[in-house]
């Protein structure tokens, strides 16, 4: 029989967990967006070995499944010398695997602008940098952010890989309050609820900002 | 670096991928199959149809794949569904992946101009025909670039199986590591093995999808 | 000499919310004569041809064709079901501003589709009879291309070639050369011309005056959803009454002027 008693009793402990899962995909985006910014500059840039270098990064990131990833920084870090904690490395990883997203989240943004504005200002005789800063990136993160709140979505759901290397996040805790309870399917499925519950916020968020945005 | 380890284990990761593609084609064509009923049930189904899969869609789509896979591998005993890892894992990729196709099909069949379901309409023809003859084939022309971008998140999704013990191909290369104290060399090389794969994947699919629409380029 | 319907609409009334797209609408489409519905655009013609065919659904009031109610069981009754409607389209060929045609089937594809699903052909009589069509409006030599190998006048006479080769009794053309570059209007009207020499029934909603005046048997004026006038041809492009009608050709005159 499912046990309604034990269904609610879960929320608390992994509730508590939640604070990791929003750790781990905040600042996964937060450095996502660092990252992204730079490898969406090197691909816009002249420079052929930048260009080579972004379009490598991103099709190797987005190639690579994000487990597989994990495993590979978490293994790789202490051979190249870096300790750090798991949850570093998880952070780190999460943070990069996003970027290459990012990055092209950005990309598309600054190539749905019509190219008729950069022209109007460089006809003003604007020079590049203010073509830049004034014209084209103020509209494309506008124009981006409801894409940014969809990828912090798929990162909520993603960190629930990051279990695999111990952090005790939502996926992690409720495996742990599973073994504890004998009863995985009400727990698991409190799990569910939580994501569930943060992603249709974060939904809810992306959709009031696309309607904000909308021109 | 120990290399001589991937000749050792060359028989089980073969195995392993084995599995892995095995595991991908289902999900993808099962999960397209319920995706595009879905899609269809959306669109000519009544209101209490339409929410409860919308609802269904929501829900799938806000939650991990890993914990769905929990749910249904741990949890289902629970209620009676008891299945073997491999099973569970095809039946999880299934529903897993069944609501983006859904979207993706349901999309595609927006972009459908309505004048050509009117067309057919105005002669007479019946509903199952024009889906069937018209909105089937455009839209699943329309959805291509889509659908191949989703199956290629879907052979990504399959490592995710070896968590819940599918022996496909993440985890043959985890055992092998672990028996072998060779981690990151196994993991290096399954990322390689991946990179590739995804590559050469998108790559047929682009040539499929000029194919499949060459005739539908407007004439310059 | 074709087999021609007529149609005899009473009292349609259409809303869309609270907006009144139809008023009232009475009007005689005698059998094998060319009825040409003209007006400024939102006056509610391309809505009335699109009831004809129970496209739209029109709320109230009567649509017959040759005396057989469509889309109703009886006036302001139940719908009829899909099937009889179904039926009843099959003599009512469409021409739509936008072509329509299914951009994944050849020219001749396009023609035989109908002729295979909806009359049951086998398939190459079928194709048989989408060639006859297709030579019927010029285009015997382009019958494998697809639509987007075709130009826009091209792709409407194959759009009429669909239609036609339904055999109706009735042919309803919205708009059928709006969409057209100016250079191409010309084989797609003569196309229509042809069809009503030979006696076929049809309604046009157009705004080529010129079609109006030489091949229509009668003309009806549209004006935010009512029918302001029904006459010969002459007597409303050329000694129109009604001072809306005169205002509306003083500015489709003005603008040919250029």
């Amino acid at each position: 029989m499912f046990s309604i008693e034990t269904f609610f009793d879960s929320f608390g402990p992994l509730f508590w967990a939640a604070r990791y899962t929003l750790l781990v995909s905040g600042l996964g985006i937060a450095l996502g967006l660092v990252i992204g910014a730079l490898i969406c500059a090197a691909g816009l840039s002249r420079w052929t070995a930048a260009q080579r270098f972004a379009a490598i990064w991103v099709s190797f990131l987005r190639g690579v499944p994000l487990l597989v990833q994990l495993l590979l920084m978490y293994y790789l870090l202490p051979v190249i010398g870096i300790n750090v904690p798991a949850i570093a490395a998880a952070v780190i990883t999460v943070g990069i695997c996003a970027s290459a997203y990012i990055s092209e989240i950005w990309r598309g943004a600054i190539g749905a602008l019509p190219k008729g504005q950069s022209e109007a200002a460089i006809a003003i005789g604007m020079d590049p940098r203010n073509v830049w800063t004034r014209i084209i990136l103020p509209q494309a993160v506008v124009l981006s952010l409801p894409a940014l709140v969809n990828e912090l979505i798929l990162l909520v759901k993603a960190s629930s890989l990051v279990s695999v290397v111990g952090i005790l996040e939502v996926t992690r805790a409720s495996q742990a309050h599973a073994a504890t309870t004998f009863r995985p399917l009400e727990v698991y499925l409190a799990a569910a609820c939580i994501y569930l519950l943060i992603n249709l916020c974060l939904a809810g968020l992306g959709r009031y900002l696309e309607h904000r945005t909308a021109v | 670096m120990e290399w001589s380890i991937f000749q050792q284990y060359g028989p089980m990761l073969l195995r392993g991928f084995q599995i892995t593609v095995f595991c991908w084609l289902f999900g993808t064509i099962f999960g397209m199959i319920l995706g595009l009923l879905i899609a269809l049930a959306q669109r000519y189904g009544v209101k209490p149809v339409r929410w409860l899969l919308q609802a269904y869609i929501e829900i799938i789509r806000g939650t991990p794949f890993l914990v769905q896979l929990f749910v249904l591998y741990y949890g289902g005993p629970l209620i009676g569904l008891r299945l073997d890892a491999l099973p569970a894992g095809l039946l999880g990729l299934t529903i897993y992946g069944s609501p983006y196709f859904a979207e993706i099909f349901r999309s595609a069949f927006r972009a459908v101009p309505h004048g050509q379901i009117e067309a057919a309409r105005a002669i007479g023809m019946a509903e199952v025909s024009i889906i069937r003859r018209i909105l089937l084939p455009l839209g699943l022309v329309s959805a291509l670039p889509a659908l191949v971008n989703f199956s290629i998140i879907l052979t990504k999704e399959t490592v995710i199986l070896s968590i819940i013990t599918v022996p496909e191909l993440m985890y043959q290369v985890q055992r092998m590591s672990t028996e072998t104290f060779r981690y990151l060399e196994a993991n290096l090389v399954l990322a390689l093995f991946f990179w590739a794969l995804v590559e050469l994947i998108s790559r047929v699919g682009r040539r499929l999808e000029i194919r499949i629409t060459k005739h539908l380029i407007e004439r310059t | 000499m074709v087999q021609a319907s007529s149609v005899e609409i009473r009292k349609v009334n259409k809303f869309y919310g609270p907006f009144q797209a139809l008023k009232d609408i009475d009007l005689s489409v005698p059998p094998g004569k060319v009825t040409c519905l003209i007006g400024p655009s939102g006056s509610g013609k391309s809505t009335l041809l699109r009831c004809i065919n129970f496209l739209e659904e029109y709320d109230s009031g009567e649509v017959r064709i040759d005396d057989q109610l469509i889309g109703y069981e009886v006036p302001g009754g139940r719908k009829m079901p899909a099937r009889k409607l179904r039926e009843m389209r099959r003599s009512i060929g469409m021409v739509f501003q936008q072509f329509n045609l299914w951009p994944h089937m050849t020219a001749q594809e396009n023609v035989a589709e109908g002729l295979i699903r909806v009359r049951g052909l086998p398939r190459a009589e079928a194709a048989d009879r989408a060639v006859e069509a297709l030579r019927k409006v010029g285009l015997g030599d382009k019958m494998a291309n697809h639509p987007a190998r075709l130009s826009g006048g091209q792709q409407q006479r194959v759009a009429i070639a669909r239609a036609i080769a339904m055999e109706p009794q009735l042919m309803l053309f919205d708009e059928p050369t709006s969409a057209l570059d100016p250079e191409l209007v010309g084989e797609v009207l003569n196309v229509m011309k042809t069809l009503a020499g030979e006696g076929m029934t049809m309604v046009v909603v157009t705004h080529e005056m010129g079609f109006a005046a030489h091949v229509a048997d009668q003309v009806a004026f549209m004006e935010a959803g009512e029918l302001v006038a029904v006459d010969a041809p002459a007597r409303i492009l050329h000694q129109p009454e009604d001072p809306r009608i005169q205002g509306f050709l003083r500015t489709y005159h003005e603008r040919n002027a250029f």
